[in-house]
């Protein structure tokens, strides 16, 4: 960890009561969201606002709440990784992946060499999708800036749509894949998806620069962004704040290099980082982790080993895996930051109690603090920077 | 100036765009191919002397995570085309509007009974129409085109030997136009046959993506042959349950 900026301006209480900061009650209580289009979701926030500076701001989650860790605990462990494909939406392989991790290091499962490639080589896929949606919606929140922002939008998804394809090819599915198990994957790569997969790369690659020309390099998109929702690394820590977001404010932390897991102990990341920790430094990182992502594939599939790819045997009976008495956490680099998922097995085929980490609401947590002394449209830019996903956040 | 700069810089994106291939189709009119493996919709298959496969053993319905499917058996009754006493499913109900599509039913069948359909997306006015009954399932047999899943090829993917299993993506054509020959006996051999001609098709197709030495390939393609297909259906039907209690 080296040094972290810390900015002159005195962090805000944000447990203060409203009556203290505004004991005449002439602030203006602004209700923003839960069915507003840039909450990302269903997302509500108590902004009071002095004219249009926020001078405090109350998030509140809980809408899409679907009782997933209560349902796991009801479901047998072969049946929840269709389950909390659903938590993330927008990168559902990384969520599969982190719950059948800790499956395996529970019945200390050895996952063969080519599985632990596969998994990496589709969670990089799923951060390049991943990012280039949050690089798009970003655009979309800062709006009329960059001409509606939809321009950027909708470049975003169509080459986020070539990975979804890839997906589809290899599971059958383009979201809900359910091609993890405990001890490997389930489907094997099909005959000449690589190439697929690397003309897919190929135009991803050859189009970054014009989403870069659409969004970062625009001077109407820095003047939005620059300087706007400072978020300090040591703030960023406390609230325990992982992923891009953390990264963006000048720490520099990655769980694939950190703790390094499936196949990052043999293909190194390279982390991107960088400091000022403002919705323009959370931009920067994530278009830098896509070409890193993009690099990372190449390699990965390029050195993707022969060899079967289930340790085990393929699920047949739901009371055929059962996890000894104990409990272990383990945590995995989503496109989000860390997702961690601890579960305490009491020797059924059932887990006593499952608990999902979510990065996005870690992430969430920033905003009573980054929020006042800033503007109402700027609280929409610093929403989309964090790129928050409610259904990871309430699961 | 800078502003005006950018905004040229971005109409040169956009038009650029306007003589690039479109990607959108006009979808009632245009349907996006879908991939081999897509999974849409069920269907119930028949063996290859047209007796039902579906045997009832309540598999599908016990791994089901959102507990769509309900199956009233297995009854005991004479087969109505060899004569012989064998189980059947009395009423097997699937429940579409409330499926996560997980395949999980799929892979656990044992007589590979449930398979998959790829038909684009159904859309319906009440709910009464996404539920499968029996009836339908077996009319999704003929009318639908298969998806390339089913218990027997998903479980051949995952047990270790894996090179015959692999080059499977490349003929799957084949079992869809062909009739359901979805007997265990006819898979079997067809999957014994097989490996010597597709054995070479992981090697050329790897050999393009991937360099490493293909050396494995003609000793896991041995085993596999004779061990793979048979293997699943003996062992799930038996020693699975509790070799994995014991566990």
């Amino acid at each position: 960890m080296t040094q972290l900026t810390v900015s002159a301006r005195p962090r805000p209480n944000p447990y203060l009561p409203i009556d203290s900061l505004d004991p005449e009650a002439e602030l203006m209580l602004l209700h923003f969201g839960p069915q507003h289009p840039s909450t990302h979701g269903v997302f509500r926030m108590d902004l009071y606002l002095d004219g249009e500076i926020i001078v405090k701001a109350v998030p509140y989650v809980g809408y899409l709440h679907r009782a997933v860790e209560k349902l796991c605990e009801k479901l047998t462990y072969v049946q929840q990784t269709p389950i909390v494909d659903k938590n993330d939406y927008v990168a559902p392989m990384t969520n599969e992946q982190a719950l059948v991790m800790v499956f395996e290091a529970m019945l200390k499962l050895e996952v063969p060499r080519r599985a632990r490639w596969m998994r990496s080589l589709f969670a990089e896929l799923q951060r390049i999708a991943s990012h280039l949606l949050a690089i798009g919606t970003f655009s979309l929140d800062l709006g009329g800036a960059l001409g509606g922002g939809s321009t950027a939008f909708i470049y975003c998804f169509r080459e986020r749509e070539l990975i979804l394809d890839l997906f589809e090819d290899v599971t059958g599915s383009r979201f809900h894949y359910n091609t993890h198990t405990i001890g490997g994957n389930r489907h094997d790569l099909p005959v000449g998806w690589g190439a697929k997969v690397k003309a897919a790369l190929e135009l991803i690659e050859s189009r970054m620069p014009e989403f870069a020309a659409l969004t970062i390099e625009n001077h109407l998109f820095q003047q939005r962004t620059k300087g706007v929702g400072v978020l300090e690394g040591a703030l960023a820590l406390e609230l325990g704040i992982t992923g891009a977001n953390l990264r963006a404010s000048g720490v520099d932390h990655d769980l694939r290099r950190d703790a390094p897991y499936s196949a990052y102990d043999e293909v190194k990341v390279k982390v991107a980082t960088a400091s000022g920790g403002d919705c323009y430094a959370r931009s920067i990182v994530r278009v830098e982790e896509v070409k890193e992502s993009i690099r990372l594939c190449r390699a990965l599939l390029d050195g993707m080993p022969e060899g079967p790819i289930n340790s085990g045997k393929p699920v047949k009976l739901p009371v055929q895996t059962k996890i000894p008495v104990g409990q272990t956490y383990v945590g995995i680099e989503t496109p989000r930051g860390e997702l961690g998922t601890w579960v305490i097995a009491d020797g059924t085929q059932n887990p006593y109690r499952l608990k999902i980490r979510p990065p996005s609401l870690h992430a969430l947590a920033a905003l009573p603090y980054i929020l006042p002394g800033q503007t109402v449209s700027d609280a929409v830019a610093i929403l989309g920077s964090l790129d928050p996903i409610m259904g990871e956040v309430d699961r | 100036m800078r502003h005006f700069l950018d905004a040229l810089k971005n109409v040169g994106t956009i038009a650029k765009s306007f003589v690039r291939p479109r990607v959108t189709v006009e979808f009632p009119k245009q349907l996006r191919p879908r991939a081999e493996r897509y999974r849409a919709s069920f269907a119930l298959l028949h063996e290859a002397d047209g007796d039902e496969a579906c045997i009832g053993c309540l598999q599908c319905e016990r791994i089901c995570p959102s507990k769509v499917i309900a199956i009233k058996g297995p009854v005991k009754r004479d087969s109505p085309i060899t004569g012989k006493k064998r189980s059947y499913a009395d009423d097997f109900t699937l429940d579409l509007s409330a499926c996560i599509f997980c395949e999980l039913c799929v892979q656990v069948c044992p007589t590979d009974a449930i398979v998959m359909t790829r038909e684009q997306e159904e859309p319906a006015y009440g709910r009464e129409t996404l539920v499968l009954t029996m009836a339908k399932l077996y009319e999704n047999e003929k009318s639908k085109t298969r998806a390339w899943g089913d218990g027997t090829k998903l479980m051949g993917m995952q047990v270790p030997p894996k090179p015959p299993a692999e080059a499977k993506p490349a003929d799957a054509p084949k079992p869809v136009e062909a009739k359901p020959a979805e007997a265990t006996k006819p898979v079997e051999a067809k999957t014994a046959a097989t490996p010597p001609p597709e054995a070479p098709k992981p090697v050329e197709a790897m050999a393009a993506a991937t360099p490493p030495p293909d050396a494995p390939k003609p000793v896991g393609a041995e085993p596999a042959g004779t061990a793979n297909a048979p293997k699943p259906e003996v062992k799930a039907d038996g020693p699975a349950g509790p070799n994995g209690g014991t566990s």
